[in-house]
């Protein structure tokens, strides 16, 4: 019965399939383009151009391949302790003339930097692993990007196919439950190719590990709400609107931005006090209000914004079946 | 017996009654014709047999029934216009319609579609006017549903074609499926109807047989000298039905006896007697009686 939305879920998941495409192309042309940089036997390779440099390879007891280069000059000395596939431990100490310490991680890579006496010592670790909200960040984006394409698929049926639609022997119900479901479906895909294309990218520099814990989970439970929720939304909207509903697709970002812009505006008179206050009631009929995929705790007491993960993601569910029910009730009168 | 009746339907769109207590029997496994001039309420009433707009008040059953989404699996629609998907194929369309009714035959569909000559690898939006309603007529007539239901299903067909539609439908009612078709080329609705209904203005105005609704019916035509004539006692002749007059020249609709109203309009003084036999278009055209400013109409009865 679904089969014409099917169809344009299709096209769109093949569209975002070539933006990714190429997006995993470029990071192979970056990966090859940087091969000696990124590599440690890269760096071993252009410290050894010095003659006075020297380098002696070792295998541990554990099987950890000891790669170590002194450079006596320049007083440098970098140790490289290769796991495999348990990532790449480094220990540089070189001479410095600052003294501060720092430490921090960078995707799958822990860094941290000592200086003392004189003395600077970098660990970089390359065996940790990826959190995924990274990546659900990005898949939301592009989740909520196909969901605004897909966001008026009665508006469009409306738009001149209510004769084909309308004549097949289902119910109408049914019809948009599986219309918002085949489009669901859509969302959900387009994220996870996104997640997919970027793991590939992450598999061309960093360590292969992804960290599903924690925060990441419901990072993932939320990312994946959200843009359902907004093509809820936008479903509702394009339904009731359908005669102006490219517009409601085509203002729908900005006024959302402009709304959240609003709600952050300092109360300096009546007039902005209003202003603020309104957008506030406004904003909390928007799914994007109540996302926060990183720093969520599952407990009630350890919240953002007064509201913890459970209370967020019910509200989102909550929008979800509100906008799907207001867009089902709408279908249900049209006329041709 | 009929499979499809409607009873005082009426659709009103604001202060518009598009359709104002139509009542309808169609019989099962025939073709009946439905004529109307533009904005009659024939689109609106399909419409509401088929659950696309709400009737204000009245009844459409189905074999006794009302509507439910399971009885659409029996009927299949063509649209006055195209309502094809333009970034779709053909074919798409094909695989579209063989998912939504289980009695739905590609086979058959491949086999229309390549009579009329239409590629099922293109997309609509290349297709001619005429090929998009060709395609449309192909899934409805591979839909093998008992009720097939037309809405100018000839529209921009070359006549060609338009014959293979009419054919069509024919072969559909003699399988025992009905058809239920609007047109505004009368000649094809008296090729092929069996049963016609007129509306005007949203009202059934004429019902019934094609060959009752002729009957003995016959249109005397002459032409007078002059602008000024008597028809003398033939205005008040009982079998003459209706008089149109336009200038010099003289339409008669008689019930009975027109060589002998033409004898005695000769006697009037009109030349160039001719005495015509009643076709489909004269019913409609008399049923609608559409009022020119140069005409002059008497009418005297009914025409149904």
């Amino acid at each position: 019965m679904n089969y014409v939305e099917w169809l344009r879920v299709r096209n769109c998941l093949r569209i975002v399939a070539i933006i990714l495409a190429i997006l995993v192309v470029l990071a192979v042309i970056l990966r090859i383009s940087l091969a000696r940089q990124l590599s440690p036997e890269g760096w071993v390779a252009q410290m050894t151009t010095d003659p006075r440099t020297k380098v002696t390879h070792s295998v541990l007891a554990d099987g950890t391949k000891r790669t170590v280069v002194d450079d006596v000059p320049e007083r440098t000395r970098v140790v490289i302790d290769d796991r495999g596939a348990a990532g790449k431990h480094i220990v540089i100490t070189e001479p410095s003339s600052h003294s501060h310490n720092e430490s921090y991680s960078h995707v799958g890579n822990i860094l941290s930097s000592r200086t003392y006496g004189g003395v600077k010592t970098t660990v970089i670790d390359t065996n940790g692993s990826v959190p995924l909200l990274y990546y659900m960040a990005f898949a939301d984006i592009m989740g909520l990007i196909v969901a605004t394409i897909l966001a008026a698929p009665f508006a469009r049926e409306i738009d001149g196919h209510l004769e084909i639609s309308l004549t097949k022997p289902c119910p109408r119900e049914r019809f948009a439950l599986g219309t918002m479901a085949v489009d669901a479906v859509g969302i959900l895909v387009s994220s996870l190719l996104t997640i997919v294309a970027l793991y590939l990218c992450q598999l061309l520099f960093e360590t292969w590990r992804l960290d599903f814990s924690g925060e990441n989970a419901r990072g993932i439970v939320m990312g994946a709400a959200l843009p359902v929720a907004w093509y809820a939304l936008l479903c509702a909207g394009t339904t009731w609107l359908c005669r102006g509903y490219g517009a409601v697709l085509g203002f729908a970002w900005p006024v959302a931005i402009v709304i959240a812009a609003l709600t952050q505006l300092e109360p300096s008179n009546t007039v902005a006090l209003v202003v603020r206050d309104a957008a506030w009631v406004l904003s909390r009929l928007d799914p994007l209000t109540y996302v926060k995929l990183g720093g969520m705790s599952s407990a009630t007491n350890d919240t953002y914004g007064g509201m913890g993960f459970g209370l967020r993601l019910s509200i989102e569910v909550l929008l979800l079946v509100v906008y799907g029910a207001l867009a089902v009730w709408q279908w249900r009168r049209v006329e041709a | 017996m009929s499979i499809v009746t409607i009873s005082n339907l009426r659709k009103v769109y604001g202060p518009v009654a598009a359709v104002d207590g139509l009542s309808l029997e169609v019989p099962a496994a025939s073709v009946y014709g439905l004529l109307g001039p533009n904005g009659a309420g024939k689109t609106t009433t399909f419409k509401c047999m088929l659950g696309l707009a709400r009737p204000t008040s009245g009844e459409i059953l189905y074999d006794g029934k009302p509507l439910v989404p399971a009885t659409l699996e029996r009927i299949a629609y063509v649209p006055e216009r195209s309502v094809l998907y333009e970034w779709m194929t053909v074919e798409e369309h094909l695989e579209m319609n063989r998912r939504a009714f289980r009695a739905f035959r590609p086979a058959r569909a491949l086999e229309l579609l390549a009579s009329f000559n239409v590629d099922k690898r293109r997309r609509a939006r290349v297709l001619s006017k005429g090929m998009k309603t060709a395609v449309m007529v192909a899934l409805a007539f591979a839909q093998e549903a008992e009720i097939l239901v037309l809405d100018e299903p000839t529209g921009g067909l070359d006549p060609i074609n338009q014959r293979h539609v009419l054919t069509l439908m024919i072969n559909e009612a003699a399988k025992g499926n009905t058809v239920i078709f609007s047109s505004h080329q009368i000649g094809q609705v008296e090729r092929a109807a069996e049963q016609i209904a007129v509306m005007d203005h949203g009202r059934l105005v004429l019902q019934g047989l094609v060959d009752d609704l002729k009957g003995d019916r016959k249109i005397v035509e002459g032409i007078f000298p002059d602008v000024t004539f008597s028809l003398d006692g033939i205005a008040n002749d009982s079998r003459v039905a209706r008089i149109d007059r336009t200038e010099r020249i003289v339409r008669l609709l008689v019930t009975s006896g027109a060589d002998e109203i033409a004898s005695r309009l000769g006697s009037a003084g009109a030349t160039g007697i001719r005495v015509l036999d009643l076709n489909l278009e004269d019913i409609f055209m008399y049923a609608v009686a559409p009022q020119d400013a140069t005409t002059d109409i008497v009418t005297k009865e009914s025409s149904s």
